[in-house]
């Protein structure tokens, strides 16, 4: 089992027979009501159970378990590093502007004050990957992608610290800034895609994290207060939280989460486990965060990801069987193996309509929607 | 309802003694990682039996003990030593490690469900969960065609129409290698191809030190349900299929479901599916078919790779069916067929018992009722438990 595992989460294609695959495609696409295997409702996550600030050396950490085994730690933690205006810029621009000093000029300020995505640097540890196989490489760019990318537009709120979104918020002054280093650690096998599991252990992880307090000001190199309790978070909260310290804490802004969502046929499915993943028709990474200004959802990004019900082994109809009674039948008539028989697996194809993917949107950033009471259940989280 | 976050789980079961002005032990506490400094050795008399070891651990120095499966015995030293993660047993004065986790050791006539993994010249590969892949020789199938033959060179070419990677069978051991590698066959009406349903893999024991246990400690001996540690009523500690008398059984079930043959695999590989109208009409006319006509009906099934036409009641019932299994298996009871009656019929009662109180609830709460591993588990542990 144990080889066949460590294949199929390289793959993260379950060995799965064609009546299997069969049997649960017609399940998870039955009109209106699917039934999944493990008799979710079709926006059901699985129970998870979360604690924030669970190791002292960091600046933030959070760990998240579901029921089934599957656990990820992260940890957060902030490091002063001199901005090297020069050679950041030239690096991250294109060189055809390399020659002209004074664009430079420009856009050394607009750096200094925008921050650069890369300063938040994430690393992801899968058991059985090295960390240069694509799964961790491609799973972090797409969690620090949204992170970096999510610009709030907080400014009405007077939320000045994040008014260029974490990119900005990491700004000290213009020489010195702060380099976020996000380490993500899947404590289990990956029993199925771990996208969600680490993105919503980041969220709640980039949630706890506090920046010692800066009492220089202004240009001077940055000098910190040493009292750890003065120490603000790194996604700053409203003051309400403050005055009632039972009630949730409440963020003007919020680290993004991405969703995993799949298709089957006409429905729209969270949180697949790796069976579910086997035969969907589409799979989506959904990112999404709150903007400040409204209380709607906001979406980041949507990203597919290679669904492996193409790659899976299509099934033989009985009437093809050469092991069947019906064997006699004619077997020149092979191009009939291309339409659908009612119960035999065929692999999919890919594709998937628009009305689906539109469905998939609505459903995650609808009012009262999915990712609206994942938010709500993450808030819930007590953080200390 | 879409989400459900509980907080940790505090592991009020500490083994040791924290010291409480450590401030680091408090952390613990908090974060239900409980972490002994240092572990000290369990020495004398008095502690043997209790507790977990971890492989490396020193069980005792006392010389009167005898080391039995699971440790080992340095031939300079007295001191018994475990090789295993597990639980110490006593018979007298043998002393055991009894794993908390074991792969199946495959015995003589066990019923198994495997996958293939592999296809070779003349033979499968199949997993059973053993530390071995299993093999299924060709010669040790059912040919199709009617009558029992001999395999031709013809078959030997077209051994993928048979079975193929990935696909599921059910068979029994016919041999065990000196490697403890398993020959299997199927040569029977009730081996073959697997269909119609799903599959899942529970943490099962399977081992023969799990079963023999089970059969010692008698059923329910000494089960006194304390928090939340649920031992299993073998007092095994940890769950899963064990080889009891019937390994494969058929429930009706109950709300329009039908017929669902469950077959647990002794290696911890267990398939529900739909009683398929064939097979059973097949069976039930064996009485008056001769040997050979027999072989002759049921080849003409067993290896299709075409589900039925499978109502979704029976799906419903299907699924409901694997997370009884799952949640025995999550709270370390073990799967036979009485428990998994017993589940089912919890499961179906605390069902009835929540339709009552929440009749008015809107329909999106309606939706996420069939999930029996959160909140219901327990209540349906429980009923279980009086039952056994």
């Amino acid at each position: 089992m144990s080889s066949q595992r460590q294949a199929s989460s390289a793959s993260q294609v379950p060995h799965l027979s064609p009546a299997e695959l069969s049997y649960l495609y017609t399940s998870l696409s039955l009109p209106k009501n699917p039934i999944r295997p493990d008799g979710r409702s079709p926006t059901q996550f699985r129970p998870l159970s979360a604690e924030t600030t669970i190791l002292p050396g960091t600046n933030g950490s959070a760990r998240i378990g579901f029921a089934d085994g599957t656990q990820a730690i992260v940890g957060v933690k902030a490091e002063v590093e001199k901005t090297v205006l020069a050679a950041d810029t030239l690096d991250s621009r294109s060189l055809a502007q390399h020659g002209d000093a004074l664009n430079r000029e420009g856009e050394e300020g607009s750096a200094a004050v925008s921050g650069q995505g890369e300063w938040v640097q994430m690393s992801i540890e899968i058991p059985g990957f090295r960390d240069d196989d694509a799964l961790p490489v491609f799973l972090s760019e797409m969690m620090r992608e949204s992170l970096v990318g999510s610009v709030a537009g907080g400014n009405e709120d007077g939320v000045k610290e994040m008014a260029g979104g974490l990119k900005g918020r990491l700004v000290i002054n213009k020489r010195w800034h702060w380099r976020l280093y996000i380490d993500v650690l899947l404590l289990s096998q990956p029993l199925a895609y771990p996208l969600p599991l680490l993105s919503l252990t980041t969220h709640l992880a980039l949630l706890s994290t506090k920046l010692p307090k800066l009492k220089s000001t202004g240009e001077e190199d940055p000098f910190f207060d040493d009292d750890w309790a003065a120490a603000e978070y790194l996604y700053p909260r409203s003051n309400t939280s403050k005055s009632s310290p039972s009630a949730a804490p409440s963020y003007p802004v919020r680290p993004p989460v991405t969703l995993l969502v799949i298709s089957v046929g006409e429905n729209v499915i969270f949180d697949p486990n790796r069976e579910e993943i086997a035969v969907a028709d589409a799979v989506l990474a959904i990112s999404l965060t709150r903007s400040s200004d409204s209380e709607a959802l906001k979406l980041l990004s949507i990203r597919s990801i290679d669904p492996p019900s193409r790659l899976t082994q299509p099934g033989i109809p009985n009437s093809e069987n050469v092991n069947m009674l019906g064997a006699t039948a004619a077997p020149g008539e092979e191009s009939g193996g291309q339409e659908e028989v009612e119960g035999v697996w065929r692999p999919r194809r890919g594709g998937v309509k628009r009305s689906v993917i539109a469905r998939m949107v609505k459903t995650v950033l609808g009012k009262g929607g999915v990712g609206e009471e994942v938010l709500e259940g993450l808030e819930g989280v007590e953080v200390q | 309802m879409a989400i459900t976050i509980l907080p940790p789980v505090v592991e009020d079961a500490h083994p040791y003694e924290a010291d409480s002005d450590d401030p680091m032990s408090e952390e613990d506490v908090e974060t239900g990682i409980s972490r002994p400094h240092k572990r000290p050795r369990l020495q004398g008399k008095s502690n043997i039996g209790t507790g977990i070891v971890t492989p490396g651990e020193v069980v005792t120095d006392d010389p009167q003990w005898m080391r039995g499966h699971g440790t080992y015995m340095n031939p300079l030293s007295t001191s018994i030593v475990a090789t295993v993660a597990g639980k110490v047993q006593k018979t007298n004065k043998l002393l055991s490690v009894h794993p908390l986790r074991a792969r199946y050791t495959p015995e003589i006539g066990d019923l198994v469900v495997g996958r293939i993994v592999e296809v070779q010249s003349r033979r499968w590969k199949v997993d059973v969960a053993a530390p071995l892949l299993a093999q299924l020789p060709l010669s040790a199938i059912n040919l199709p065609g009617g009558i029992l033959r001999r395999r031709t060179s013809a078959d030997e070419l077209q051994i993928r129409t048979f079975f193929s990677e990935g696909d599921l069978v059910v068979a029994e051991v016919q041999s065990v290698h000196q490697d403890g590698s398993a020959s299997l066959h199927t040569r029977s009406l009730k081996y073959g191809k697997l269909r119609n349903g799903v599959f899942l893999a529970v943490t099962g024991t399977g081992g023969s030190a799990a079963s023999g246990s089970t059969v010692k400690g008698g059923v329910g001996a000494g089960n006194s349900a304390s928090g939340s540690s649920l031992a299993a009523p073998g007092g095994s500690g940890t769950g899963g299929v064990v080889r009891s008398r019937r390994q494969v059984w058929t429930v009706s079930a109950s709300n329009g479901g039908g017929e669902v043959n469950i077959v647990l695999g002794v290696n911890g590989y267990i398939f529900i599916s739909k009683n398929s109208e064939g097979a059973d009409a097949a069976s039930s006319t064996t009485e008056n078919v001769s040997i050979t006509r027999m072989e002759e009906m049921v080849s003409s099934s067993i290896y299709s790779s075409q589900n039925d036409d499978i109502p979704p009641q029976t799906r419903r019932e299907i699924a409901r069916l694997a997370q009884c299994i799952r949640v025995l298996v999550q709270n370390g009871v073990r799967v036979d067929e009485d428990t998994v009656t017993h589940a089912y019929n919890a499961s179906l009662q605390v069902d009835l018992e929540i339709g009552d109180d929440e009749d008015e609830e809107d329909e999106w709460r309606q939706e996420g009722r069939e999930y029996l591993e959160g909140a219901k588990a327990q209540e349906i542990l429980e009923l279980v438990k009086q039952q056994l």
